[in-house]
């Protein structure tokens, strides 16, 4: 025993893959900024892509976002289809995530480091940044993107990483291929679902194949959509009132309406600071009342003459879920009625002022399409690795139903599932991909280094990281 | 292990300290306890269960070692696979030097400095492709579909994508130049389309060049094999088949759920045949194991016909009453039911044997029953077999069989067998020196034909042979004549001169104009290679 764990002191004496810089990981999506060391299992620094604004104040930080301040607007600095789209912001919101958590930078003053801002303090703040030593001038630094970011953002990263920052070494990963790293695969088939978008990526030895990128917003935030449209829809209405204007409730029974005494605001929240609340409840009802019909079929299809698979899911035990406010209800059919859309483009809740979704964004026809655009001879192959990664793909039943899916779109074929079963694991799949890849002794040779930047420009990135 | 082990181990005073009492613990009064663990203890009544706390210890805490921690460094380092001089920096356990006195000696110092490599440097490989000059490309490697411009593309993403042609594939996008406009004339015209390539394509081409320019620094003639193997493989590639395969693949792919099923239960009832086709080979090898041994008894062919077989069935079973069944089994080296199984079916002869062999393989359930059914039950189930497997079986119908039926190896071996013991042993021969066994392995219809051409030729050459040794000894006879009346005639000629001697020449001419060619080695010879000619056939006949 004693002499398999490995002593401090002693080094590996046979060729182990790793061999750590201290690089950093850095992968942002559409809800939150992961960072951390490559080399560890989770991300330290888990910090929500949203912000809160007053004036020019920005605020960062779930500690801060989520305390109801007068005035505080909610943005973010991500566009619909996960690609940055506000850079300004998107600047300071990854420092904030870098420096907050794992480097020493902002910590040694107490003016900038988050804990005692004050909005007359702001501009006293910035010229202290621009004082401080770069952030990450002994830290390689290692970005994800999505598959379809676009040239200019991509150099735009180079160049933050290298000017703002001092990064010595900098390499530009793309998620869907580090999410199938951190299931140990190099070549696979990648569903991403995830926040803005569903994603599904054929990959081949560690590279995208690009004509295999599909994509679709049937993803988490659509899923609140519908959730938003189903809480409308039904009698009586569902009041979406979120934890922050409850200031104490008393238990009701099932279905009763809600006793609670609400906080008042002198100057009321504004509309995305209430939309960001609501939203966070609503993620809790995805992660314990939705369910996806998991198969055989969709939930339309009959199973006999005049009864479909919705009788089989209605005699199913419902679950009980209780709003902030005390209000409680069981749900029953209609927890697998929101997430069926994302499989049967005809099952989709109706939503005021959005397009209904189509075929093509459905799942079943994302991969369809996506191994459509790969060579004949690798399909099999990848049918054989479905990496499936993101934070939606865990809704309960998604895999039974994937999986179901894909038997019947090629009943010939041999598929498996790869999913982490670790929450964790599958949120952070593209930042843990990151984190082994990072840490590889044989990664030494692609970063782009400082002086590579220097001489061939930001486009080095086009030419590099493909 | 005991205390005292462990304070051996720990270097401890010996067992200088008290134990420690435990066991009184036990012993006073009980505690108050509560919930399940009162009602477990009052199980017991008077005499209480003796439960010991398990207590678990942890690990006790490693001895600090009374060597210092090992230090260990923030080691910059470089990595010789880049082409810049990027410095890393990794921890490193810091190397101890030895604890020589240190002098102060300046030139140790830039030793020290110089920075390591990185130990994964040696993994940096890359694909070699082919390199060729303007030059080369013009007498070697024009091509019609390919200009010079898209091929250096082509050959810059192999290169690129390090041979992964699903990546090339996905990646290729040449946009061809754009002519120079100063030209002004028809631009529109000028632009090509671009081609969209498949990747059979780019591969055809990229084989092509590769093989070419393999060949152009190392002659065909001068590869090793492994060189030439590749060389072949790339110049052999073809783009055509391999898109025919792909089809293929794709509509295998593509299959709906019903042709699943139905390959997959294709694949089940393939498996049945081919178990079944093995019982088949395996009692056919005991079949021929049976019909080896009587032949050393003696004379078969009373055997060959049914009623022969008849007879010697009511034979056995009379010795069988007579004696134990043991002996024929010793004899046969048989299990009883398989002697029992084996009879049965010579009785019913061979015609029908075949037939009911046939059958089992298409319809498994009825196996031994047809037999002991009338012919005409048989025939109302017997298959119609179309004319491609009456060839594969070697059927043939005759208005009438001259003698009945027979097993085919029977007749095979006839024409040997009527031959005399003297002549069998030379054809034997004949054929052990042709490698061709006597028994033939696989006696179809087709090897038979060919092993009675093989034996009709063996007796012409047996019968050339016989009238080449007559001839060679007629020949010694003559010119042992020739010897004496020569002898003769120098008595004639010591006795009268030399009259007649050109006569005697004139006769030996003629004699050797008569048989050049039959010495009878060199007859040997020529027949024995037509022969073997005619041998190879069938031999490989009986591989098949
Ligand atoms: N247990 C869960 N069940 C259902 N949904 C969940 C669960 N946990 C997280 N989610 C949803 O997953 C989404 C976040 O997933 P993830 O972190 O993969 O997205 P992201 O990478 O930030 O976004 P994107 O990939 O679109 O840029 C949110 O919409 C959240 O509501
Ligand atoms: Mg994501």
């Amino acid at each position: 025993m004693a002499s398999q764990t490995m002593n401090s002191s002693m080094q590996p004496t046979d060729v182990y893959g790793g061999d750590e810089v201290s690089a950093i990981v850095l992968d942002p999506g559409y809800t939150s900024v992961r960072a951390g060391f490559a080399g560890e299992e989770v991300p330290k620094s888990f910090v929500s892509a949203h912000y809160g604004q007053i004036g020019d104040q920005l605020i960062f930080g779930d500690n801060e976002i989520h305390n109801y301040k007068p005035g505080m607007e909610i943005r973010n600095p991500m566009g619909k289809d996960g690609v940055v789209e506000d850079w300004d912001v998107a600047t300071k919101l990854f420092e904030y995530s870098i420096t907050s958590r794992l480097t020493r930078f902002p910590q040694s003053d107490p003016r900038s480091n988050g804990l005692n801002d004050d909005p007359k303090d702001a501009d006293v703040e910035m010229d202290a940044v621009e004082e401080q030593e770069k952030t990450l001038e002994e830290h390689p630094l290692l970005m994800t993107e999505t598959a379809w970011s676009t040239t200019k953002s991509r150099e735009k990263s180079i160049e933050i990483a290298m000017e703002n920052w001092g990064c010595p070494a900098f390499w530009l990963a793309r998620n869907s291929v580090l999410a199938a790293f951190a299931s140990g695969k190099a070549t696979a088939l990648v569903v991403d679902v995830g926040a803005s978008n569903v994603s599904v990526i054929s990959i081949h030895d560690g590279l995208i194949l690009k004509k295999s990128i599909q994509k679709s917003p049937l993803a988490g935030n659509w899923l609140s959509s519908q959730l938003r449209s189903l809480f409308g829809s039904v009698e009586p209405k569902v009041d979406l009132v979120p934890h922050f204007m409850v200031r104490s409730k008393t238990p009701v029974d099932a279905g009763a309406p809600a006793q609670a005494i609400y906080r008042e605001f002198k100057i009321p929240p504004t509309a995305s600071f209430r939309a960001l609340e609501e939203d966070r409840v609503l993620t809790e009802f995805k992660e314990s009342v939705i369910q996806v019909w998991p198969g055989p079929g969709r939930l339309s299809s009959g199973t006999g003459p005049g009864s479909t698979n919705e009788d089989v899911a209605r005699s199913q035990p419902g679950r009980v879920f209780e709003m902030p406010d005390g209000a409680n209800q069981m749900w029953g059919l209609e927890r697998f009625k929101v997430g069926e859309g994302m499989w049967d483009e005809k099952a989709a809740l109706p939503v005021a002022g959005e397009i209904p979704p189509t075929k093509a964004q459905t799942i079943p026809e994302m991969i369809k399409a996506s191994l459509g655009g790969v060579d004949m001879d690798l399909r099999p192959t990848l049918l054989q690795n479905v990496v499936v990664t993101g934070g939606t793909s865990l809704i309960s039943g998604f895999n039974d139903r994937l999986n179901a899916e894909l038997t019947v779109l090629y009943p010939g074929a041999r598929i498996k599932i790869q999913a982490a079963g670790l929450t964790s694991e599958r949120r952070f799949g593209s930042w843990i991909g990151g984190s082994i890849l990072g840490s590889l002794g044989t990664f030494h040779q692609m970063w782009i280094s400082k002086k590579e930047y220097d001489e061939f420009g930001a486009n080095v990135v086009e030419k590099r990281c493909k | 292990m005991t205390s005292h082990d462990v304070r051996d181990m720990l270097d401890l005073p010996g067992s200088a300290a008290p134990r420690p009492a435990k066991k009184q613990k036990l012993a006073g009064p009980r505690p108050n306890l509560k919930g399940l663990a009162r009602e477990v203890q009052s199980l017991g009544g008077d005499n209480p269960i003796a439960i010991v706390p398990e207590i678990s210890i942890f690990k006790k805490r490693r001895l600090a070692s009374r060597k210092p921690a090992a230090k260990w460094e923030l080691k910059p380092f470089k990595n010789s696979a880049r082409e810049d001089d990027l410095v890393l920096r990794h921890w490193k356990r810091k190397a101890e030097l030895p604890p020589a006195p240190v002098e102060e000696n300046v030139e140790t110092a830039p030793v020290e400095e110089e920075m390591e490599d990185s130990t994964f440097a040696k993994f940096n490989v890359k694909v070699n492709t082919p390199k060729y000059d303007d030059e080369q490309y013009r007498s070697r490697l024009e091509s019609d579909d390919w200009t010079k411009d898209e091929t250096d593309y082509l050959i810059g993403l192999v290169q690129e994508y390090d041979l992964r042609w699903p990546i090339i594939w996905d990646r290729y996008d040449y946009q061809p130049p754009v002519p120079a406009l100063d030209e002004g004339e028809g631009s529109i015209a000028i632009v090509p389309a671009t081609k969209t390539r498949s990747m059979e394509d780019m591969k055809a081409r990229y084989y092509k060049i590769a093989a070419t320019m393999m060949a152009i620094h190392n002659p065909v003639q001068f590869m090793g094999q492994a060189e030439f193997s590749l060389h072949e493989m790339m110049n052999n590639f073809d783009a055509k088949q391999e898109t025919k395969r792909k089809q293929f693949a794709e509509l295998n792919f593509r299959r709906s759920r019903e042709e699943a099923k139905e390959e997959e239960s294709l694949l089940l009832e393939l498996k049945r045949i081919l178990a079944r086709n093995d019982k088949l080979t395996e009692e056919r090898k005991e079949l021929y194991a049976r019909l080896e041994a009587p032949i050393s008894s003696g004379n078969l062919g009373l055997y060959s016909t049914s009623t022969g077989l008849q007879q010697l069935l009511q034979q056995l079973m009379t010795v069988d009453k007579s004696k134990k069944r043991k002996s024929i089994m010793g004899m046969e080296g048989m299990s009883p039911a398989v002697v029992g199984q084996g009879n049965s079916q010579q009785t019913s002869g061979s015609g029908d044997r075949r037939e009911s062999s046939n059958h089992r393989e298409s319809v498994p359930s009825s196996t031994a029953p047809n037999n002991k059914k009338g012919p005409q039950a048989a025939g109302n189930e017997r298959r119609k077999l179309t004319e491609e497997e009456e060839r594969v079986y070697g059927v043939s119908h005759h208005d009438r069989l001259p003698g009945g039926p027979q097993f085919r190896h029977e007749k095979i071996q006839k024409p040997i067998t009527s031959k005399s013991s003297v002549q069998q042993q030379k054809i034997n021969n004949v054929l052990a020196e042709l490698e061709v066994p006597i028994r033939l392995v696989m006696p179809t219809a087709d090897v038979g034909v060919q092993f009675e051409q093989l034996l009709s030729a063996i007796n012409t050459l047996l019968d050339g042979r016989k009238v080449a040794d007559k001839l060679t000894s007629e020949i010694a006879l003559a010119t042992e004549q020739k010897r004496l009346r020569e002898e003769k005639e120098k008595e004639n000629k010591e006795a009268g001169g030399a009259e007649g001697g050109a006569e005697v020449k004139v006769e030996e001419e003629r004699e050797k104009s008569a048989a050049p060619s039959v010495k009878a080695g060199s007859v040997h010879k020529r027949s024995a290679s037509v022969l073997s000619t005619v041998s190879d056939k069938s031999t490989k006949r009986q591989k098949k």
